[in-house]
């Protein structure tokens, strides 16, 4: 699995390359220059000959983006200070890992996991590392800063839509696949067609609409708001008004993200469901007179969620792409918004930046999923 | 009798000839082709879906006739004028100098040949005929899309699952390379790129035959892998073996027998690639990378018709998205149909 798992992160190191090639040469090839809005101001002479020598813009393209993956690559401040204590956590996560696969239990393998990534996480959240992404062309400041003051908000968004097809679009899948062809089932088929095919733009601009502005206009009463991510005197709120607020924006984005993904999930979990249903070891819980709720719940779901799992990953890469447009249409504060806003202006740092976090995070998104998936389904084996 | 004498002496002689023989009465043998009709046309909504896109196809192809015909307007033109003079390009101004914006069924005004059905946007364009322009660049980037997919993922998928070992895996590489490419934010990079790479022929730097290719490229993967999977599990198929063991050869094995058992995939995962490009094309558009202005398209529609709704005027966004709602879910449902009439283990039952 090691070896499994090592060869598909090469592979992956292997496409990010491939994408920065692709995103840099095309950058490259528009016309007139990055520093061309710079150039109109005569006081920004210094800053221009700063940026080239730092981009080595009067260089051939090939070296420029030598010079690129270098600086791109290379950390600028790296610390542990308040960050060693928790070391230790992730020294001790590993050995537990190692114990719990002694003990071949996947359900304390996944709690074990679970406990592992929260100490990882809480030690990038306390040690210092930054790397050399250069300063935004256009001025906005530093690249890293500008990209994690934003991934906080994209996160915050992206979580709350894939929490809300799961919750939804999975038991709905499932009841659909008990009652099949029932009305509900045909119902349920022909709305997760239509959510389907309808453009995540519709249903934002839609939702942004008739929620947010008419909804208001004709009944007097603020539901929904229809941009940003917090009131500005969110400060001052106490905590039920603050988690309101938040609801109030956040709700409506998250919705148009979730909605494709959802029907996606809900005919998935169907037809998985069904498969389970109709094979031969549930015959035989049923056959040897078993509850109907038992068999459903015992035997069918739990073999029926597995496959869910592989959708995760590929459903994530296609969130990121609707996270882009929603952000941009709610005013959302993410690093959508502003892959949007660097790529009008032709901005490199930024656009490269972004571009690899993204390629970044769907390859380790697809690596989780597959080691996930051979957790929790043990026939999976990995070659 | 050799190997060829053998192949033809069992396949050329046709088989109703065959019947009238020994019977001595004609039957009209039941083909592939007639089961697929028989089970498409079981499928209500696939038909209802066929229906709407021929007629959409109809429109948009023969909307520069109807245009010269004086049915709808020019979609780049502003189509009204002020007093009655033929004044094209000036638009009815209110009196604080901002541009009329007239609701669906206005009455069409002089320099207009056609009512205002639609209405019209903020710079005086009938919105009904935009909408039907709008569908050039939706139908061209869903079928030029579709071409290069349909070319693309089957020559590579083929190639790799009929010859295992190191083409199979160099090819499947590039094809995880591709598939591994976030499709939006690189379609963005290149929808913005694309109007400024002068060495570009006008063709493709401003219509939507660039956005197509661009997404036909980007999108041919999933194919592929379909492709050579079914490749993979046909080659040790017994009919593929007697075929080899008969002496055809590899083109004949592949164009005869392969490639016909892989079609039903191909054309179900095809026409679900339209529908997807068709989406994209419309997200580029609405973020302002895709089909630059004044060429209308329902994404870009969706985008102007949406600023306008705050202010009240509902329709071009109305208008726009039903149209790119409708065509989408036309397309679904006919990808739908085919996978029904397609797959041969298909019970008759289902309605």
């Amino acid at each position: 699995m090691l070896a499994y798992i090592t060869r598909r992160l090469v592979y992956g190191l292997v496409t990010l390359l491939a994408l920065s090639m692709i995103v840099f040469s095309l950058l490259q090839a528009s016309g007139g220059g990055p520093l061309d809005r710079l150039r109109l101001n005569p006081r920004m002479q210094p800053v221009i000959e700063l940026l080239t020598k730092q981009w080595g813009l009067d260089q051939p393209v090939w070296k420029q983006y030598v010079t690129w993956l270098k600086n791109y690559v290379t950390p600028s401040e790296l610390s542990f200070e308040n960050a060693l204590p928790l070391l230790a956590i992730v020294v001790a996560a590993g050995a537990s890992i190692a114990v719990a696969k002694l003990m071949k239990s996947h359900w304390k393998g996944a709690l074990i996991l679970l406990v592992w990534a929260l100490a990882v996480f809480v030690i990038f959240s306390n040690m210092t590392l930054k790397f050399n992404w250069g300063i935004s062309f256009q001025g906005a400041g530093d690249v890293w800063d500008l990209v994690f003051g934003r991934v906080g908000a994209t996160f915050r968004l992206g979580f709350s839509a894939l929490f809300l097809a799961l919750m939804i679009g999975v038991p709905l899948g499932i009841y659909q696949a008990i009652r099949q062809y029932s009305f509900f089932d045909q119902l349920g088929t022909t709305v997760a067609f239509v959510a389907f095919s309808t453009p995540i733009f519709i249903v934002g601009v839609g939702l942004q609409l008739i929620l947010a502005l008419y909804f208001e206009k004709w009944t007097g009463v603020k539901l929904f708001y229809v941009t940003g991510m917090n009131s500005p005197h969110y400060g001052e709120m106490t905590l039920f008004q603050q988690i309101g607020d938040t609801l109030q924006h956040l709700t409506l984005p998250a919705i148009s993200i979730a909605l494709i993904s959802l029907a996606g999930y809900s005919r998935f979990q169907r037809a998985s469901m069904l498969e389970v249903l109709h094979s031969d070891y549930l015959r035989t819980a049923k056959a040897k007179g078993l509850p109907r709720s038992r068999v459903i719940v015992k035997h069918a779901l739990r073999n029926a969620l597995i496959p869910v799992v592989t959708l995760i990953s590929l459903d994530i890469a296609f969130m990121i792409g609707g996270a882009i447009i929603t952000e941009t249409i709610f005013g959302w504060p993410g690093v959508g918004r502003l892959y949007i806003t660097a790529i009008g202006t032709i901005d490199y740092p930024l656009v490269m930046a972004i571009v690899m976090i993204i390629g970044i995070g769907i390859v380790i998104m697809n690596v989780v999923a597959d080691i996930l998936y051979g957790v929790m389904d043990p026939r999976v084996r990995y070659e | 009798m050799s190997d060829t004498e053998f192949l033809s002496a069992g396949e050329e002689p046709s088989e109703s000839a065959l019947l009238v023989e020994s019977e001595g009465i004609a039957v009209e043998p039941i083909t592939q082709w007639d089961l697929f009709w028989t089970r498409l046309r079981r499928h209500r909504l696939a038909m209802i879906a066929s229906g709407v896109l021929a007629l959409l196809v109809l429109v948009v192809v023969s909307a520069p006739v109807l245009q010269a015909a004086g049915w709808i307007d020019s979609p780049v033109e502003r189509l009204v004028d002020e007093g009655g003079r033929t004044l094209r390009n000036i638009p009815p101004r209110l009196s604080d100098g901002t541009v009329q914006i007239l609701p669906p069924g206005a009455e069409a005004h002089p320099a207009s040949t056609s009512a205002l059905w639609f209405g019209s946007d903020d710079l005086g364009r009938g919105v009904f005929s935009r909408v039907i322009y709008g569908g050039r660049a939706s139908l061209i980037v869903g079928f030029v899309t579709g071409m290069i997919v349909a070319l693309f993922g089957t020559v590579m998928g083929s190639i790799a699952g009929y010859y295992p070992g190191a083409v199979d895996q160099s090819l499947m590489r590039f094809t995880d390379l591709v598939l591994g490419l976030p499709l939006l934010p690189v379609a963005i990079v290149v929808g913005r790129i694309l109007p400024e790479l002068t060495f570009l022929p006008g063709w493709i730097k401003q219509g939507p035959m660039g956005i197509a290719l661009l997404l036909g490229f980007l999108s041919w993967g999933g194919l592929a892998r379909i492709v050579r999977a079914e490749f993979l599990s046909l080659r040790e198929k017994e009919f593929v073996e007697a075929a080899r063991a008969a002496g055809a050869s590899d083109r004949r094995i592949v164009f005869r027998h392969a490639l016909p058992n892989a079609m039903s995939p191909i054309i179900v995962q095809t026409t679900l690639i339209v529908g997807i490009a068709i989406v994209i094309e419309a997200a580029l558009s609405f973020l302002g990378f895709g089909v630059p202005p004044p060429t209308p398209t329902w994404g870009a529609m969706a985008a102007e018709g949406g600023r306008l709704a705050v202010r009240g005027f509902w329709w071009e966004l109305v208008f726009s998205g039903f149209a790119l709602v409708t065509t989408v879910l036309s397309i679904n449902f006919l990808g739908d149909g085919l996978r029904d009439a397609l797959d041969p283990t298909q019970t008759i039952e289902r309605k």
